[in-house]
């Protein structure tokens, strides 16, 4: 059985990272490589970056961060999103060190550009962001730039091109960065069954983590401000999780 | 410097501060700053009800036999030391082993302070002196790199605690507030951060740990900072350590603290020549002088600054009287620049030089005559400027007018004693 995967995300506002709650208020915490290095150290499965202030500003993707973030020499997979805006963009993003792209913006604004990126780049390397949240029983998919809603079922999913994502990433964006958040239902309530999911918004505890990623599609979470607490934050989900088939916790030694 | 720099800077509308702190600073719709928003926490959270998680999560590490310390609490002669080992020791009833490094620039009234805690409170301490051969060697550095002279202190004050509960088994480190939370709201106090080794490196080592000052073009070697190297993850995690902040679970409000300890405890302040705030500073020659230009000319403003968004939070000034406050002491004098060249052993021009290399701004520099010139054209008042003296008296900060520094003053750099002058020790 394919382990499942601990995603430390860190979510970048003005090159600052930042801890954020509910797409609407921010913290700064400071140098995000530093956070980013940190998170390499303590054996996050997956890094994914997050710049989320780019596309709105329509300035592309933070080129300037990626490459220091190469310099750093991570060990661990890196997804990058944030500004992504054509083939010729992501294609940049993989070649300064990034294993696979976060798109977004993208999946309103133009779906065969998807289509055109993951011929480039394999369908492996794309995961679609969808920020998700229930009312009355329904999924609504929001688009953060214009802070629009659109309702989810069968049939606008099927107009979706998930043939060319590898994986969803299923953000509950109105209970992202508070803890115990996380509204268990949306991948459950979901209507893609394809993709496998990885859940983000207020995965704090860890009950949780054992709850949702015993859901069959689900192959990860996403944290963000819950790592920024407490000391090997990482290796302390992992040891405390023993139900579910993770990679086991690395404390480095010098 | 943040990566966020590249952003032009946005003012807080409730304090002074903008999203150039170096800490990093983020501003919501309503114009006002992080810094400010946590602090409003300050008046809604249940204290009482903090005080009592904070009480529940100390009563596992009080250690039955009594024959170890429960934790470890770092101090220095000023700062919240007196306050933290209150709490600590008569407020909790634990037994903690003081830690302190000893940086070399102590002022006699540093150094009496210290030994007054140690007495009043009848702790056992431990002093780290590091061979000041290196201790120079890491300054040359850091001020050449970094335009810093205060690397080896943060670094030095936030290592050795860390190592010393590695050393005696005591895995709970009692810290006091946490800087990135008192000034820019870096996290709720409802989330009970605790220290860690990104955090140490992002922000009070600005980005460097002791092996990144090593080079091949320096004669700086691995004799010289292996001391403060913080201990690796499964060190830290064999032992358990955890360092906790007591500004999570105790309304942290410094001025008023200081108070308390100077009627309980006879904890005393000085006048500084940088800022009104007469409590903080008063161990140290460099920390309210050289670095404090430093900071000045590398980040645009000076401690003054962050002592008036503290007061203004707290509802003891107004943002207009803030802003005279720092208009009145950013131009003071800097003072004890013959001391600090004599200690590091270079000369006035050579600091001028390697100090003006490090300015980011335009508003201080400093001429080769030993003149430390600085511009206040830049900053614009929110409205008239205020008499200052009216507003210190308003404040009221003590001062113990025997224990101010005076041009002659010499460092103690060596820690265990104090000053065979005229002054007494309480």
């Amino acid at each position: 059985m394919l382990k499942k995967r601990l995603i430390g995300v860190v979510t970048v506002r003005q090159g600052l990272a930042v801890q954020s709650f509910g797409y609407s208020r921010y913290l700064p915490l400071g140098s995000p490589e530093l956070v980013i290095e940190n998170l390499d150290r303590w054996g996050a499965d997956e890094i994914l970056v997050q710049c989320i202030d780019r596309s709105v500003q329509k300035l592309g993707p933070d080129f300037s961060l990626l490459k220091r973030v190469g310099d750093l020499g991570l060990s661990t997979p890196l997804i990058y999103g944030g500004g992504i805006r054509h083939t010729d963009d992501a294609v940049k993003v993989i070649s300064l060190g990034a294993d696979r792209i976060l798109i977004d913006s993208i999946l309103w604004d133009s779906q065969p550009m998807i289509e055109a990126i993951s011929r480039e780049l394999g369908v492996q390397a794309v995961i679609a962001n969808m920020p998700v949240h229930i009312k009355l029983g329904q999924i609504y998919w929001r688009n953060y730039r214009s802070s629009e809603e659109v309702l989810l079922n069968i049939n606008t999913a099927q107009q979706l091109p998930i043939e060319w994502i590898s994986e969803i990433l299923l953000t509950d964006w109105r209970h992202e960065g508070f803890s115990k958040g996380f509204d268990r239902r949306i991948p459950l309530v979901f209507p893609i069954i394809k993709n496998p999911f990885i859940l983000f918004g207020g995965l704090s505890e860890y009950d949780q983590y054992t709850d949702v990623l015993s859901i069959p599609n689900v192959v990860g979470v996403g944290i963000g401000n819950f790592l920024s607490y407490k000391e090997h934050a990482i290796q302390n989900i992992k040891d405390k999780i023993t139900a579910i088939s993770l990679r086991t916790a690395h404390y480095t030694a010098e | 410097m943040n990566s966020s720099s590249k952003f032009p800077p946005i003012k807080c509308r409730r304090c002074l501060y903008t999203t150039d702190h170096p800490l990093g600073l983020t501003i919501d719709e309503e114009g006002v700053c992080s810094g400010c928003r946590i602090h409003e926490e300050k008046d809604s959270l249940d204290w009482g009800k903090r005080w009592e998680l904070l009480k529940e999560l100390v009563a596992p590490y009080k250690v039955l036999s009594g024959r170890t310390y429960d934790c470890i609490v770092p101090v220095s002669g000023a700062n919240d030391s007196y306050y933290v080992v209150h709490i600590v020791k008569k407020c909790l009833g634990l037994n903690p082993l003081l830690v302190t490094y000893n940086k070399y620039f102590n002022t006699p009234l540093g150094v009496r302070n210290l030994a007054n805690l140690r007495i009043k409170f009848d702790c056992d301490i431990l002093y780290q002196n590091i061979n000041p051969v290196s201790v120079k060697k890491i300054t040359r550095t850091t001020l050449r790199e970094l335009g810093n002279i205060y690397w080896h202190c943060l670094a030095g004050q936030t290592a050795f605690p860390v190592q010393t509960s590695v050393r005696y088994k005591i895995p709970l480190i009692i810290w006091g507030a946490h800087q990135g939370i008192e000034q820019v709201g870096m996290f709720s106090h409802e989330h009970a951060v605790e220290m860690s080794r990104r955090y140490r490196k992002n922000h009070d080592l600005i980005g460097l740990e002791a092996d990144d000052l090593l080079s091949i073009f320096d004669t700086l070697n691995e004799d010289d900072i292996w001391q403060y190297r913080y201990p690796d993850d499964a060190t830290l995690k064999m032992v358990e350590v955890r360092g906790i902040y007591l500004g999570n679970y105790v309304r942290w409000d410094p001025k008023m603290q200081h108070e308390k300890m100077m009627k309980l405890y006879n904890y005393l302040g000085a006048n500084l020549d940088r800022t009104f705030d007469s409590y903080d500073y008063v161990d140290c020659f460099n920390y309210m002088g050289i670095h404090d230009y430093t900071k000045l000319i590398k980040h645009g403003y000076s401690k003054v600054t962050d002592h008036a968004c503290r007061e203004i939070r707290h509802g003891r000034i107004s943002r207009e009287e803030g802003f005279s406050l720092v208009n009145h002491f950013e131009s003071k004098p800097v003072p004890f620049i013959d001391q600090f060249c004599q200690w590091l052993e270079i000369s006035p021009r050579s600091l001028a030089f390697i100090l003006n290399q490090h300015g980011a701004n335009n508003r201080a520099s400093v001429g080769y005559d030993g003149n430390y010139e600085y511009s206040q054209q830049k900053r614009r008042a929110p409205t008239k400027l205020l008499d200052p003296s009216e507003i210190l008296s308003k404040l009221a900060f003590e001062s113990a007018t025997s224990w101010e520094l005076k041009a002659g003053d010499q460092y103690i750099t060596f820690g265990k004693g104090w000053s065979k002058n005229d002054r007494t020790l309480c």
